[in-house]
C-alpha cells in the first residue's frame, strides 16, 4: 500500500468523521491542529482513497491537499537569529515550509555570519544531522558563499538544500563538492515575502526539497524499515497517551525514518524500548533509542529489514 | 515619499548589488528616513571585505523649543501657566520639565495646560527658550542602526561618523585603521561628486 501525505483545512464541525475514515481506511494522522473555529489535519492515507476523502469532505466544506512534506522533519539552518536574518527571510521560508505539511526546527547558528568567522560548532552540527534535510539560508554574494559554506556544511551528513541570492547555476558553479539541492535568488530580504516573485521561488524551494526527499526515500526503499515511522508514532501514542498528555504541537515528530519522541530520555527511553508493537516485536527490536541533541527528547532511528529480518 | 536625490551601489557582483538595493531601500523605508537622505552611495566589496556608505542629509527642522508650541503666561503668584497649542512634543516638553524643576513643582491641571512652580525666578523668556525636542538627534541614531542592519551582518568592525549633513559608515570583518577608512570614505565621496 502506497500511502501519501495530505493536509485536510476545514471547519471544526464533524471533522471527526473525515479523521475516523483515514484510521478506518488504515491512514496515519501526524498532526491535528485546531485553529479557533478550523482545522488542520496532515495525515498520510493510501493513495487510491485520496479521492474518497475528497468525496466525504466536500459536504463539510474541507479542502484536501497534497503536501508533499508532511512526515519530515527539516532543519531551517540560518546564519545567526539576529535582525539581518529574521523574520525576513528565514522565518518566512520556515513558515512555507510548514504550510507544505514539514515540521520545521529553525537553526540559528551561534557564529554562522561573516564571511573568515563563520563557524559550525559540534552542538549545531549533532542537531542538524538528526534531521531529514538541512535547508541552508545563505546571503547575497557568490565570493561569501564560496569561502564559508565549506565550514558550515562540515560534518553535515544529512541531505542539504543550499539557497543564496546568487541564481542556481552560480550557486552550482561554486560549491564543490556539489550538494543535493540548490535554489537560487532568495537572499536576505527586508521585507515579507509575498510578492508573485517570491512566492515562485518558496514554491520551487518546496519542490527542490520534494525531490531531494524522494531521492532519500527511494534509498531507504531499497531496505526498507522495518516498521514505518507513521504506524510507530500510532502505537506510541496509543500505549502512553503522548499527545493528549503534552503542550507540545507536535509531542511525536515523524521524520522519514525515526521520530522524536518530546519526553525526557532518563525517565522515559526504557519505558518507550519495552513498548510492544505486534505479537512479541518491541519498539527496542526495531529501533536504535537515542538521546536527542534537542533539549532532553527521545529520538527513535528505525532499523531496516536487513538488520533485523522483522516487517511490520 | 521623494526618493533619493541620488542613490548608487557599487558592487562587484550585479545580483548582489540588486539585492542589497532592496534591503536597504526596504530598511530607510522602514525607520522612515528615505525622507531625510538627499544623496547616498553604497561600495560592497566582499572580497575584500568591506561595506562602506557615505551621503548627506537633506535639510532638517530645526529644535524645538517650548515657545514654538506653548503659550507662556506669567502668574501673580510667581508660576508660569503653559498653554499648550500642540501635543506633539507635550511628553518630552514635561520629561525636561521635571528633569529641571522637580516633579513636584510640575502641575497639568488639564490636557493642554501646564503649571512650572519655579524654585527660583524663571522668566517667559528662559522658559520658552528652552529646547525639547532635537530632531537630529534620534534620526542619527536610526541612520547608523538603518546602516548597522541592511550592512552584512559579519562586518562586526564598524565605523561611523556624522557632522552637519554629512555621513559615512563603514564596516568590515578586519580591523579598520582610521587612516584606511579616511581614503574609502574620500574615495566614495569623490565618486559620488563625480557621478552627479
Amino acid at each position: 500500500m502506497t500511502f501519501v501525505p495530505i493536509t485536510y483545512k476545514g471547519g471544526v464541525y464533524k471533522h471527526d468523521i473525515v479523521t475516523d475514515l483515514i484510521d478506518d481506511l488504515g491512514g496515519f494522522i501526524i498532526q491535528r491542529h485546531v485553529i479557533a473555529s478550523d482545522v488542520v489535519v496532515q495525515a498520510l492515507v493510501p493513495q487510491e482513497d485520496i479521492e474518497l476523502i475528497r468525496e466525504i469532505s466536500r459536504p463539510l466544506a474541507g479542502e484536501v491537499s497534497e503536501s508533499p512534506l508532511v512526515g519530515t522533519e527539516i532543519a531551517v539552518v540560518s546564519p545567526s537569529l539576529e535582525i539581518h536574518h529574521l523574520p525576513h527571510s528565514s522565518c518566512d521560508i520556515a513558515e512555507y515550509l510548514r504550510r507544505s505539511g514539514a515540521k520545521t526546527n529553525m537553526v540559528g547558528l551561534a557564529r554562522g555570519f561573516g564571511k573568515r568567522i563563520a563557524n559550525l560548532s559540534i552542538e549545531e552540527r549533532n542537531v542538524i544531522n538528526e534531521h531529514d534535510c538541512a535547508v541552508y539560508l545563505l546571503g547575497s554574494f557568490e565570493a561569501c558563499i564560496e569561502h564559508k559554506f565549506p565550514t558550515l556544511r562540515r560534518g553535515i551528513t544529512v541531505p542539504i538544500i543550499l539557497s543564496g541570492g546568487p541564481d542556481t547555476a552560480a550557486l552550482q558553479k561554486i560549491i564543490d563538492p556539489p550538494v543535493e539541492g540548490y535554489v537560487g535568488n532568495i537572499g536576505r530580504v527586508g521585507h515579507r515575502m509575498r510578492k508573485e516573485g517570491e512566492i515562485n521561488k518558496l514554491d520551487e524551494l518546496v519542490d527542490e526539497i520534494s525531490q531531494v526527499l524522494t531521492e532519500v526515500r527511494k534509498g531507504i526503499a531499497k531496505d526498507p524499515l522495518s516498521v514505518s515511522p507513521a504506524r510507530l508514532m500510532k502505537v506510541l501514542d496509543d500505549t502512553w497517551g503522548i499527545t493528549e498528555g503534552s503542550t507540545h504541537p507536535t509531542p511525536i515528530t515523524v521524520q522519514i525514518d525515526g521520530l522524536r519522541v518530546k519526553l525526557p530520555y532518563e525517565e522515559f527511553a526504557e519505558k518507550i524500548g519495552t513498548t510492544v508493537i505486534d505479537e512479541d516485536v518491541t519498539v527496542a527490536d526495531v529501533t536504535e533509542i537515542r538521546q536527542s541533541k534537542m533539549r532532553n527528547y527521545i529520538l527513535l532511528k528505525i532499523k531496516r529489514f536487513s538488520d533485523t529480518a522483522i516487517m511490520i | 515619499m521623494k526618493a533619493f536625490e541620488y542613490f548608487v551601489i557599487d558592487c562587484p557582483e550585479p545580483a548582489g548589488a540588486e539585492m542589497y538595493r532592496g534591503i536597504i531601500s526596504d530598511v530607510l523605508l522602514d525607520l522612515d528616513l528615505i525622507r531625510i537622505i538627499g544623496q547616498f552611495r553604497v561600495r560592497i566589496d566582499p572580497e575584500l571585505p568591506v561595506f562602506i556608505a557615505v551621503g548627506f542629509t537633506k535639510k532638517l527642522p530645526g529644535l524645538i523649543r517650548i515657545g514654538n508650541f506653548c503659550n507662556v503666561l506669567p502668574k501673580p503668584d510667581g508660576s508660569l501657566l503653559l498653554d499648550v497649542g500642540s501635543e506633539s512634543s507635550l511628553a518630552a516638553m514635561l520629561t525636561v520639565l521635571w528633569e529641571r524643576f522637580g516633579r513636584d513643582n510640575i502641575d497639568q491641571p488639564d490636557r493642554f495646560t501646564v503649571v512650572v512652580h519655579p524654585h527660583e525666578p524663571v522668566t517667559v523668556d528662559e522658559l520658552s527658550d528652552i529646547v525639547v525636542v532635537d530632531p537630529s538627534e534620534g534620526m542619527y541614531r536610526d541612520l547608523i542602526y538603518g546602516l548597522q542592519w541592511a550592512a552584512p551582518e559579519g562586518f562586526k568592525v564598524r565605523r561611523q561618523y556624522h557632522k552637519d549633513n554629512r555621513f559615512y559608515y563603514v564596516a568590515s570583518e578586519d580591523t579598520l585603521p582610521a587612516d584606511v577608512v579616511e581614503t574609502l570614505v574620500a574615495e566614495q565621496f569623490a565618486a559620488m561628486e563625480a557621478e552627479q
